[in-house]
C-alpha cells in the first residue's frame, strides 16, 4: 500500500531517487538493534548512566501531561467554536489578560500541558497576550501546585499566597508587556488549514498527532539538556552563595531553570533547599514553572525560536523580581 | 515526514511507555502514582498511531500521497518549512531506544554522592516514638532525620533495619544510602548514613543492614552524616521500588 504512494511520490516531487523517511525509520532500527550489545557497553558508564536515567525520567514524567495537553488542544481545535472565546473573554485585550491569567488556575497540569493549549487557544483567535499570560500562570497556580506548596512547606501557609500572587503578577504583567512590546511574527500560529479533517473527530485526531509529534520533540531536546548539566554543573556553588542576600535567590532561580522539574513536585525540592532564605525558594517556585530549559525547548518548537529568546528571559527577569517584591512583602 | 512514519513513532513512543508501565521499570524514574497516568497515555497514543495508519492505508487504496499535505505552510524562521511534518519528531525515538535498548538503572551511588545536602529538617519538632519491633524496620531517610534533627534521642537503645546501598565515603567506608523522589528521579534527594564496622564493598551494591545508633557525625545541620553501627550485614537484591 505505501509502495504505490511511495512511487508517486518519487515521480511527482523529487528528481532521482532519495530515501523517504520509511526506509530511514527501518534501517536505523535495524542499525541499533545490531549495535545494542556495543551500545550497553558505551552506557556502563556511572555519568552517563545518571544522566540517562534523568533523561529518561523527565520525558516518562512530563509525557503523561503533554499527552494531556495535546488531547486539549485537539478538543479545543475541534469542538470549541471560535465564537466561544469571543464570548468568555472581554473584548478589551488589556482586560483578558488578566481573566485568562487567573483562569490558568483551572488546568490541573504541569508546564508541559500548558503549551500545547496556549497555542490551540492562539490558532482559535484568542488574542496572544491572553493566550501567553494563560501559558504561564496555569502551571503555576492550579490547585494541584498550590496544594502540593501547602504540603511541602507545614510551617509557612503564607508561601503559597506568595507563590500565587508572585506567579499571577508575573503571568499578567507578561501579558500586558506583550501587548505593548510583542511582534505577531514572533509566532507561529496561522491558521492549521492541514490539520482541519473530514469531521470534528477526525481534526481532533490531526491536531492532537500534530501537536505531540511536535512538542514531543522539543521535548525531548529539554530533557536532554537538563540531564546533562543536572549530571555535569557542581552542587557545591549553591552552599557557597547561600547567606547572600540577592546572589542566594539568582542562584535558585537559576537552579531552577537548570533542573527543569514538574512544577508540581518542585515545592519539595525548593523545600529541602534548606540553607537558603525562603525568598530564595519562592523565586524558586515561581521561575521554574514558566523558564526552564525543557520548557524553553517547547516554546522555541511551538512558538518559534525568535519568540523563546525573547520572551523567557523577559519572563525570567519579571519572575525575579516579583519574588523579591512578594518575598520582601510578606515572607520577613 | 510521512504520515505512515508518524504513526509509527507515536506507536514506538506509546509501547515504550506502555512497557515500562505495566511491570515495575518505570519506578526508576518516577514515582509509584504515576503509573495510571502512564497507561493511559500509553494507551492514548497507541490508538493514535494506529488510527492514523488505518487512514494512511485508506488514503493509498484511494491512490492519494501519504505525504503531509500542507502547501500553503509557510517556511518559518528556522528555514524550514512543514510540508514533510514536525521534524522534530525523529527525537522521539531517543527515549524510545534508551527505554528498549539501554533500559537505563535506577539512580545510584553516583548521584547519591553528587548531593551535598543531607538530612531535611522535619516537619514536627520531635518525632514521635518508633513502632515496637526489635529490630525496627526505619526508612534511611527517617533515621537520618532523628539521628541528625532530634540529636539521636529516639534511636537510643533500639536496634533498626535499613535497606540501602553503598555509596564509597571519599574520607574511607561508605555511606548506607537511599534516595527518595518527589516527583522523577531528577528530583531525587539523598539519605546517607556512615556504615561503622561494616566490610568493604562495591558501590551500588545493595544491602540490608541490622545496627544500633551511636553519637557522632554532627546534630541540627542539614550537611550532618549520622553513623550506624553495623551488627549485621546482608546482600540483598535491589528492591522493587528502588526509592524510598
Amino acid at each position: 500500500m505505501s509502495r504505490h504512494a511511495d512511487d508517486k511520490d518519487t515521480r511527482e516531487k523529487r528528481p532521482g531517487y532519495r530515501p523517504g523517511s520509511l526506509e530511514v525509520l527501518a534501517v536505523l532500527l535495524l542499525v541499533l538493534i545490531v549495535a545494542q550489545r556495543w551500545l550497553v557497553g558505551v552506557f556502563d558508564n556511572p555519568a552517563l548512566q545518571t544522566g540517562a536515567t534523568i533523561f529518561i525520567s523527565i520525558v516518562v514524567q512530563a509525557l503523561p501531561f503533554l499527552v494531556l495537553g495535546v488531547v486539549l488542544s485537539g478538543a479545543i481545535a475541534a469542538f470549541v467554536p471560535p465564537s466561544f472565546w469571543k464570548k468568555a473573554l472581554p473584548k478589551n485585550p488589556a482586560l483578558a489578560v488578566p481573566v485568562a491569567g487567573a483562569a490558568g488556575a483551572i488546568l490541573p497540569g504541569c508546564e508541559c500541558a500548558s503549551v500545547p493549549v496556549a497555542n490551540g487557544l492562539m490558532s482559535r483567535g484568542v488574542t496572544p497576550a491572553a493566550a501567553l499570560a494563560f501559558l504561564l500562570s496555569a502551571p503555576a497556580i492550579n490547585p494541584i501546585v498550590l496544594a502540593s506548596t501547602f504540603v511541602a512547606f507545614p510551617g509557612e501557609p503564607m508561601m503559597v499566597v506568595a507563590r500565587f500572587l508572585a506567579s499571577l503578577a508575573t503571568a499578567v504583567v507578561m501579558g500586558w508587556l506583550w501587548l505593548r512590546f510583542g511582534k505577531q511574527e514572533w509566532l507561529r500560529i496561522g491558521p492549521r488549514d492541514h490539520l482541519s479533517g473530514d469531521n470534528p473527530w477526525h481534526t481532533f485526531r490531526l491536531t492532537a498527532t500534530h501537536d505531540f509529534l511536535h512538542a514531543g520533540g522539543f521535548l525531548v531536546i529539554g530533557g536532554l539538556t537538563a540531564a546533562f548539566l543536572n549530571v555535569v554543573v557542581p552542587q557545591d556553588w549553591l552552599a557557597a552563595v547561600a547567606g547572600h542576600p540577592v546572589l542566594s535567590i539568582l542562584a535558585l532561580a537559576g537552579l531552577a531553570v537548570v533542573l527543569s522539574i514538574c512544577s508540581e513536585a518542585d515545592a519539595f525540592v525548593a523545600a529541602s533547599l534548606t540553607e537558603f532564605s525562603l525568598t530564595a525558594k519562592l523565586a524558586f517556585m515561581v521561575v521554574g514553572p514558566m523558564v526552564d530549559i525543557k520548557l524553553v525547548s517547547l516554546q522555541a518548537g511551538t512558538f518559534s525560536r525568535k519568540f523563546a529568546t525573547r520572551f523567557a528571559p523577559a519572563t525570567f527577569v519579571l519572575a525575579v523580581l516579583f519574588s523579591m517584591l512578594v518575598g520582601w512583602w510578606l515572607l520577613t | 515526514m510521512r504520515r505512515d512514519v508518524q504513526a509509527v513513532i507515536l506507536i514506538l513512543v506509546g509501547g515504550a511507555i506502555l512497557r515500562i508501565s505495566v511491570g515495575d521499570t518505570f519506578l526508576n524514574y518516577v514515582k509509584e502514582s504515576m503509573r495510571p497516568w502512564l497507561l493511559l497515555s500509553g494507551v492514548t497514543l497507541v490508538v493514535l498511531g494506529v488510527l492514523a495508519l488505518i487512514d494512511v492505508i485508506r488514503r493509498a487504496r484511494r491512490g492519494e500521497t501519504t505525504e503531509e499535505p500542507d502547501p500553503h505552510d509557510p517556511v518559518d524562521d528556522e528555514g524550514h518549512s512543514h510540508v514533510h511534518g514536525p521534524r522534530a519528531a525523529w527525537l522521539l525515538l531517543l527515549p524510545v531506544f534508551a527505554i528498549f535498548l539501554i533500559a537505563p538503572p535506577a539512580l545510584g551511588a553516583f548521584a547519591a554522592a553528587r548531593d551535598t545536602t543531607n538530612a531535611v529538617p522535619p516537619a514536627e519538632a520531635k518525632a514521635p516514638p518508633l513502632p515496637p519491633g526489635d529490630p525496627v524496620d526505619v526508612t534511611v531517610a527517617d533515621y537520618v532525620g532523628r539521628a541528625v534533627w532530634d540529636s539521636g534521642l529516639t534511636l537510643e537503645g533500639r536496634t533498626v533495619q535499613m535497606t540501602g546501598f553503598v555509596t564509597p565515603n571519599p574520607e574511607g567506608g561508605w555511606w548506607l544510602t537511599r534516595l527518595a523522589l518527589s516527583c522523577c528521579a531528577a528530583d531525587a534527594i539523598a539519605s546517607k548514613i556512615q556504615a561503622v564496622d561494616a566490610p568493604d564493598l562495591p558501590a551500588d551494591t545493595w544491602v540490608t543492614v541490622t545496627g544500633t545508633w551511636i553519637p557522632g557525625g554532627g546534630t541540627k545541620s542539614s550537611t550532618a552524616i549520622p553513623l550506624v553501627q553495623v551488627q549485621d550485614l546482608v546482600e540483598v537484591p535491589q528492591p522493587k521500588n528502588p526509592y524510598e
